[in-house]
């Protein structure tokens, strides 16, 4: 589903993505981790379409993101750390004008929306203008308009954040679903505890590079080391801070 | 390739949807929230609307009082200058607002990660801009020719066709401002700095040139009152070209005017099918190059660029010295953002230019024969202009400033700083700038006219109280009517609360300057058309103390409701 292929970034002289490589096939929950500034934001535009890459391809289900990137878009769901609805629409509104927007039909768009809004539990809401809305239901909202159009792709960056504990447990439910059904699933976050529960595989993303990619038991092996994935992700970036020079 | 290719939406009709919904609902909640809102932004702009009209129609009876044909040569000249002064205006405007929705808003990069096609979403972003940037344009240029139709005794047809001519000249200048922002965005060297740098000074140049031109050909004209005005209106000889889409305007509202109904559609059809084929460019345009131009702005400046205190930070904190450092931090930090925000400066820039314009003119003013023009009368214009300048300038820049907090009031919320300490760092900002700007211009102005010291020290004062009382109400009302939804503050001065900003500060302009400073003018005036036979007479600054209090009810009353509505915030 996702083809990324010797990707490189440039922001004016600085390397936010160097040399990336990155294969994930249908039907995949992959998470990507990083610390702050190691260019899984800049990735994921790419994969959105929103940034090219400097040098190197994405494609997405075949489609080349910068050739045919209206194509490769309308596979795509995104799910931005910082949502974005319309302040005027309700979140039906909202809804229906995604489905339009990715050329639903009538009916199947109606039968979604409405699974969705239970599915999220909206219906409190869900006809109420989004200005008045918490950031938990804007982030529930955006997570039910991202899944209408049912995506082939479901990108999301840090999609736990301002959920309460029900939402989260939900979402994983949710996430591990989608991916079991064949929707692809592209993670990125900072919680390491719902990547190691949740991934089928990981990559470790650091300085533009990255360092690590597989799942558990690959990244013990490429760590030479046990344990949690915290203790793997701490014990790869440190290799590799400790190796640049200062 | 993908094997099967994705079903694509009818986009145009989607969006059409989109906004009639948004407007739909927004009228509603204006309706449901504040009936009384909505109403005063109405009556507010009937009033702007009605005031352009009276003074449009007193200048049309003037002219006509004058044996000057309404329907005749001079007229024309006027109209030419109006709209291609109009439509420069609208490329700038439209080019800020577009560059900020196209290439800085949440909502563009929301659909620039959906299957909505670039020029999709330029059209929308487009025609919002457009609706904004030429809300202005057509409350003033109805009443204008409403006013003019009046006096000349135009045919029925010429009001109907008016609204045509006036929609079809905003798109014109829009798509050439479009065109521009994309390629700009997409195609300006790396190195922006050198860029500006040379554009500037090129610009400047050519300006200085032409204003230079202009205001030599009128020194001979106002000296000799000969053959020279038609030279005068030769230096406009470009925006009266059979190319220039302002002189078809010209053309087009002349001939209906004239009742020549043939001879004004032509130029109806001019305007409409050269707006819309330069509309078309510009969203082809967009189809190639916006997602690249956004790519590009993304890109830019995230590097190793370096933020570094500038002199100029410190010049803005040693200038309100008299604050305590806690405000004069505030007062920093907001010169700042609004000096690395280039949809802030750019819009200074173009005030500033107009100012320096205004300069120019001053000192060639001096350099002319003021027999024919009184000085006077004409400081009196210099004084009345750099007020309305300084009035749409901080109506424009400071009103808003709180507004622009937005949902990050919270951090100034949580600082040991009080809310009122606040207002009075943006009021001390606002205040320190417009009163060094004016009294600058103003007292500069006043000594190249040879004015005597009284007339210098009561416009000292006149434009001390305007500056000030100006910067106090905008302050005042931007925290008392905020919009802290809104991002661009280009649309936070065009809705409710900068509706009514700008309506009380014209009227407090006309109350001060008609009170403090005309008295004294038309005293002066009436001795020298008399030759010296009326004496000026000591009551003629009896109108000081009023505009004083005017000026302090001015700073009192809208930093009072202000602090307080400021205290009352949640967040």
């Amino acid at each position: 589903m996702i083809r990324i292929e010797n990707v490189t970034k440039l922001y004016g002289p600085k390397v936010a993505v160097q040399d990336l490589s990155l294969h994930v096939p249908a039907g995949e929950l992959f998470a990507f981790l990083g610390p702050n500034g190691a260019g899984k934001t800049t990735t994921i535009k790419m994969l959105c379409g929103l940034l090219f890459p400097t040098t190197g391809s994405v494609s997405i289900g075949g489609f080349d993101v910068r050739a045919e990137g209206d194509h490769a878009r309308a596979l795509v769901s995104y799910v931005p750390d910082q949502p974005f609805l319309y302040e005027k629409l309700t979140g039906r509104e909202f809804l229906q004008f995604t489905a339009d927007l990715y050329a639903m039909p009538t009916d199947r768009s109606a039968e979604k929306i409405e699974e969705v809004i239970e599915l999220f539990h909206l219906d409190e809401f869900v006809d109420d203008l989004t200005e008045r809305y918490s950031h938990g239901m804007r982030q529930r909202t955006v997570f039910a308009a991202a899944l209408v159009h049912e995506p082939k792709l479901l990108i999301a960056d840090e999609p736990t954040v301002g959920l309460d504990p029900k939402s989260i447990r939900e979402l994983k439910t949710l996430l591990r679903k989608l991916a079991s059904d064949g929707t692809t699933i592209f993670l990125s976050t900072h919680t390491l505890d719902i990547a190691q529960e949740l991934a089928d595989r990981i990559g470790i993303l650091d300085r533009g590079k990255l360092l690590g990619c597989g799942n558990m038991t690959d990244l013990r092996k490429q760590a030479n080391q046990d344990g949690s994935l915290e203790d793997l992700f701490m014990k790869i970036t440190e290799e590799t801070s400790a190796e640049v020079p200062v | 390739m993908g094997a099967e290719l994705p079903a694509v939406a009818d986009q145009g009709a989607l969006f059409r949807r989109l906004r009639s919904r948004l407007f739909r609902n927004g009228l509603r909640v204006a309706m449901e929230n504040g009936l009384a809102r909505l109403l005063t932004m109405i009556a507010t702009s009937a009033v702007v609307a009605a005031f352009t009209f009276a003074v449009s129609l007193y200048l049309f009876n003037q002219l006509a009082t004058n044996n000057i044909t309404l329907k005749g040569g001079i007229v024309e000249a006027l109209f030419d200058i109006l709209f291609f002064t109009l439509g420069t205006m609208l490329i700038f405007s439209t080019g800020i607002i577009l560059y900020a929705s196209l290439f800085t808003s949440p909502e563009a990069r929301f659909l620039l990660c959906s299957p909505a096609r670039a020029d999709q979403i330029f059209a929308m972003k487009f025609q919002a801009a457009v609706l904004f940037s030429s809300w202005g344009f057509v409350i003033l240029g109805v009443p204008i020719f409403v006013a003019y139709g009046i006096m000349s005794g135009v045919p029925w047809y010429f009001y109907p066709l008016l609204p045509l001519y006036l929609f079809g000249y905003v798109l014109l200048p829009g798509s050439v401002s479009a065109a521009g922002c994309i390629l700009l965005v997409r195609y300006m060297p790396r190195n922006r700095k050198q860029f500006f740098a040379f554009v500037g000074l090129v610009l400047a140049l050519v300006l200085l040139f032409w204003a230079y031109r202009i205001a030599i050909t009128f020194k001979r004209s106002i000296i000799t009152s000969g053959r020279e005005l038609d030279d005068l209106i030769g230096q406009f000889d470009l925006m009266r070209s059979g190319v220039a889409p302002s002189h078809w305007m010209t053309r087009g509202v002349m001939a209906a005017a004239r009742g020549d109904f043939e001879a004004a559609l032509l130029p109806l059809a001019q305007v409409w099918s050269n707006g819309l084929l330069f509309y078309l460019f510009a969203a082809f345009i967009a189809k190639r190059v916006y997602r690249t131009a956004y790519d590009r702005i993304s890109a830019f400046g995230r590097g190793k660029k370096i933020y570094k205190t500038s002199p100029l930070d410190r010049l803005m904190e040693s200038l309100v010295f008299y604050l305590d450092k806690r405000t004069r931090v505030l007062v920093v930090k907001d010169f700042r953002t609004f000096r690395r925000d280039p949809t802030q400066w750019a819009v200074l820039a173009i005030f500033g230019g107009l100012m320096m314009l205004g300069a120019s003119n001053f000192r060639q003013y001096y350099s002319a024969d003021l027999g024919v023009m009184d000085k006077y009368a004409i400081s009196l214009m210099n004084l009345s202009g750099t007020a309305i300048l300084l009035c749409a300038g901080l109506s424009r820049f400071i009103f808003p400033l709180i507004s622009l907090e937005g949902r990050k009031f919270w951090i100034l919320g949580l600082t040991p700083l009080s809310r009122d300490q606040i207002l009075w760092g943006k009021f001390a900002f606002a205040a320190t700038g417009s009163l060094l700007i004016a009294e600058t211009l103003i007292l500069t102005s006043d000594v190249l006219l040879t004015l005597p010291v009284e007339g210098l020290l009561l416009h000292a004062v006149a434009v001390a109280v305007i500056a000030i009382g100006l910067s106090a109400l905008n302050v005042g009302l931007g925290a008392y009517l905020p919009t802290f939804r809104e991002t661009d503050p280009s649309k936070i001065v065009v809705g409710f609360g900068g509706t009514v900003n700008m309506v009380v500060g014209l009227a407090f302009l006309v109350a001060v300057i008609g009170t403090m400073v005309v008295p004294f003018h038309v005293a002066q005036l009436a001795q020298r058309a008399t030759q010296g036979a009326v004496k000026i007479n000591p009551w003629v600054y009896a109108g000081m103390p009023v505009g004083l209090i005017v000026g302090a009810l001015a700073i009192v009353l809208p930093l009072r409701s202000g602090a307080r509505s400021l205290r009352e915030m949640e967040f």
